[in-house]
């Protein structure tokens, strides 16, 4: 069969961006916002989308319907007519077309807008006939069943798709650290920390289920992190402190201190630390904006959240030692010992290191406390933090690992059986057995 | 999105931003699929300038027998690799610092290449229309049309460009017809694919005139075609058969009549799945109304809970 050949589709569907792809391959060959433009009486956007129009002859003859009487609703194609990603962010700048986010929170909201966006991403951008390929779809955790059946429902019926399998983005994470030399056995054991643009959460996996129980997020990621920037440069009158700006600036400078006063120290010994970046405004017209003590302050939110935020005070390495902690005794070790960094907002210089080391820290102070308190001596416990060239798409990357590998396609639940047993059958999915 | 693109978006996108000017040199190692079981595999094996472009085609070995070599030589001539990649069948080097200077050129070739399935799947369509011109010429000069038989014309020109499908191309002197042999493997879309095929024909007869003539043919395969071994008859195989006549192969519309004929299959299947998708919308919205009327049916007051004069209660033990 043709299937047999074809490269399986990798989509990675997140509620802010959408990553697709094909196995084998070591990026998304495409990224773009996770948004349709969906035409629109008026371009409010907010609402409850408007009922999809009936064909016109299915409104009477007479035609006076009460669906309205636009000339393009006569057409019985509006339903195509629509755009996804980047188009849609444009189209939606122009009159007639409204922005619609089918994901909200990781998980898809208007099942409508989603199978008309995968419509689009598979024949347009993928552009693969879906019959041929097999498909491997990303879910947030705790994502309900239903939700998975949902999606089984429109891969089959609609796409007619020859595989699916569903996988928790946590444990793709996990998947994709095995690139790294630090790596040396394919456990899917591990803590998943997941920061992107939004949101940032710690996921513990256990032999790839994740720990549902024990989760936690931190509503600090990429995107206060370029707002504290911003803050900083507008505290200092600089000529331009776009958001834009301010994130270039995020990316290009910011890395990790292991301490900030001798960091504060250091910056006012070495004038050099201070930089430049230059601004091009468009019209030829360029700025220069200083970039001085954000470079190491900004990431430093996620070590010291008071600095940035008022409400939520617990630092990171915090959070990631509590999750732990409130995990089964018997899989902690192996969670203290591969603690995967996934997303964008975990790419800064040094991010691994100083969180291995601050969770080093309590994990130390911990155990130095219950020797003192029972007497006996510990073997101590192994905390490492791995961060790998592939973490920025981290779970899409481990979906193309996972996919190309042979094994994958008896993994998948293939047309056949959904036609056999049902959409039930996506409740489940065999884990990727370890080699 | 009414009609589906000729070129792959993705070699478009790669290479637009390889080829800008002010765009770091970065390795590539790409497979990229494209309908009809095209594989394309975008790398840059040697230095991260010379980009490699191979193109894996089901039917490459049909094409070649229809003179797809000639074609690519044509449109892609400088570029072209004598040996293609291992596994693929057809390999182009663009070197970056090689590129013409000029953006309308940079553009060109982009497109070019981005249509490189495009190309190849037209060879045949251009050695038919080709033998029309012939053929025609000959039957100018004998000037009967009437004494011309109707088996006459160039051989049936199979194409096996999918599994279990495959596209039929004959000319004639008169026109070229384009048969499509199509499979279903689902019943679902045996029916929606019925109901679409029955509009191309009816459409041709309702409102537009000058469209070619389309027929369809359930199991049973056209005149045309029957003579070509191989034919499998079954139960859910159809045919369709595209007549072009003279009016739509003039010089200047071929290109386009090419692009459009041959991505039919995948147009025709985007449809297919688009109006299922349609389809779901509409049940969805019919669920949410029927729920909303189920709601409203339910009872104002839960049943009060009912206690003994002691005060205990009734429950399930």
């Amino acid at each position: 069969m043709s299937h047999l050949t074809t490269p399986a589709v990798v989509m990675g569907n997140g509620t802010g961006l959408t990553k697709l792809g094909f196995a084998g391959n070591d990026s998304p060959s495409f990224i773009f916002p996770t948004v349709i433009a969906t035409r629109q009486a008026s371009a409010s956007g907010s609402g409850r989308p408007p009922p999809p129009s009936k064909p016109s002859f299915m409104t009477g003859a007479g035609g006076i319907s009460s669906a309205g009487g636009h000339l393009s609703q006569k057409r019985g194609t509006e339903d195509l007519d629509f755009f996804i990603g980047d188009e849609a962010l444009s189209a939606a700048s122009g009159p007639g077309y409204g922005l619609n986010y089918p994901i909200r929170h990781g998980q898809i909201e208007n099942w409508d807008h989603m199978e008309r966006f995968w419509e689009n991403s598979i024949f347009k951008y993928l552009r693969c006939e879906p019959e041929d390929h097999y498909f491997l779809l990303t879910e947030p955790p705790l994502n309900p069943p239903e939700n998975r059946e949902l999606t089984a429902e429109i891969m089959f019926e609609s796409f007619n798709c020859a595989g699916l399998y569903i996988a928790v983005q946590a444990v793709l994470a996990l998947a994709a650290s095995w690139t790294s030399s630090k790596v040396q056995d394919r456990s899917l054991t591990g803590t998943v920390i997941d920061s992107g643009d939004g949101v940032t959460h710690v996921i513990p996996v256990a032999e790839g289920y994740v720990i549902a129980s024990a989760i936690k997020n931190i509503p600090i990621a990429g995107r206060d992190i370029t707002y504290f920037v911003q803050s900083l440069l507008r505290d200092r009158n600089e000529p331009d402190s776009s958001l834009r700006t301010a994130e270039k600036i995020k990316e290009e400078f910011c890395y990790v201190c292991p301490d900030i006063v001798k960091e504060f120290n250091r910056f006012d010994r070495e004038p050099e630390r201070f930089q430049k970046y230059l601004v091009d405004q468009g019209l030829d017209k360029k700025v220069s904006v200083d970039v001085g003590y954000e470079r190491f302050l900004a990431p430093e939110i996620f070590f010291n959240p008071e600095i940035a935020s008022s409400d939520f005070l617990t630092p990171l390495p915090e959070v990631v030692d509590t999750v732990i902690q409130t995990s089964p005794i018997d899989v902690r070790r192996g969670l203290y010992k591969n603690i995967v960094l996934s997303g964008g907002s975990t790419m800064f210089r040094d991010f691994g290191r100083r969180l291995q080391r601050d969770i080093k820290h309590l994990v130390d102070a911990r155990i130095h406390r219950s020797e003192e308190l029972s007497g006996a001596r510990s073997g101590g416990v192994d905390v490492q933090v791995i961060s790998h060239k592939k973490q920025r798409n981290a779970v899409w990357f481990g979906g193309s690992l996972l996919a190309q590998t042979a094994e994958f396609r008896s993994y998948c639940h293939t047309k056949q059986d959904y036609d056999e047993y049902g959409p039930g059958i996506v409740r489940n999915f065999s884990l990727f057995n370890v080699p | 999105m009414l009609l589906l693109q000729y070129h792959n978006l993705l070699i478009q996108s790669i290479l637009t931003e390889r080829f800008s000017p002010n765009s770091q040199p970065v390795s590539i190692d790409q497979v990229i699929s494209d309908f009809d079981n095209v594989t394309y595999h975008i790398s840059t094996p040697e230095s991260k300038t010379k980009i490699l472009i191979s193109l894996s085609i089901k039917c490459f070995n049909d094409l070649k027998k229809y003179g797809v070599e000639e074609l690519l030589q044509r449109e892609y001539g400088p570029y072209i690799v004598s040996a293609p990649e291992v596994g693929y069948d057809f390999s182009m080097v663009v070197d970056l610092e090689k590129l013409p200077p000029e953006l309308d050129a940079k553009e060109a070739l982009i497109e070019k290449i981005a249509l490189l399935k495009r190309n190849a799947l037209a060879a045949p369509f251009e050695k038919a229309f080709a033998q029309y011109d012939e053929l025609a010429a000959e039957a100018a000069k004998s000037s009967l049309d009437l004494s011309v038989p109707e088996d006459s014309g160039a051989d049936v020109m199979p194409i096996h460009y999918r599994d279990e499908e495959s596209i039929f191309i004959k000319a004639s002197h008169d026109r070229v017809t384009v048969i499509f042999s199509t499979v279903f493997r689902e019943e679902t879309d045996r029916v929606f694919g019925k109901v679409f095929l029955q509009e191309f024909v009816d459409a041709r007869r309702r409102a537009i005139q000058n469209a070619p003539q389309v027929l369809y043919s359930h199991k049973e395969p056209p005149l045309e075609i029957r003579s070509v071994p191989g034919l499998k008859a079954s139960d859910d195989i159809g045919y369709v058969t595209f007549v072009l006549f003279p009016r739509h192969i003039t010089k200047d519309r071929r290109e386009n009549c090419i692009s459009h004929i041959q991505i039919f299959r995948d147009y025709f299947h985007y449809h297919i799945k688009c109006s299922k998708a349609y389809m779901h919308s509409r049940m969805r919205f019919r669920v949410a109304e029927f729920l909303k009327v189920l709601n409203r049916a339910k009872p104002e007051v839960a049943e009060k809970e009912r206690k003994t004069a002691s005060g205990r209660r009734f429950g399930a033990r």
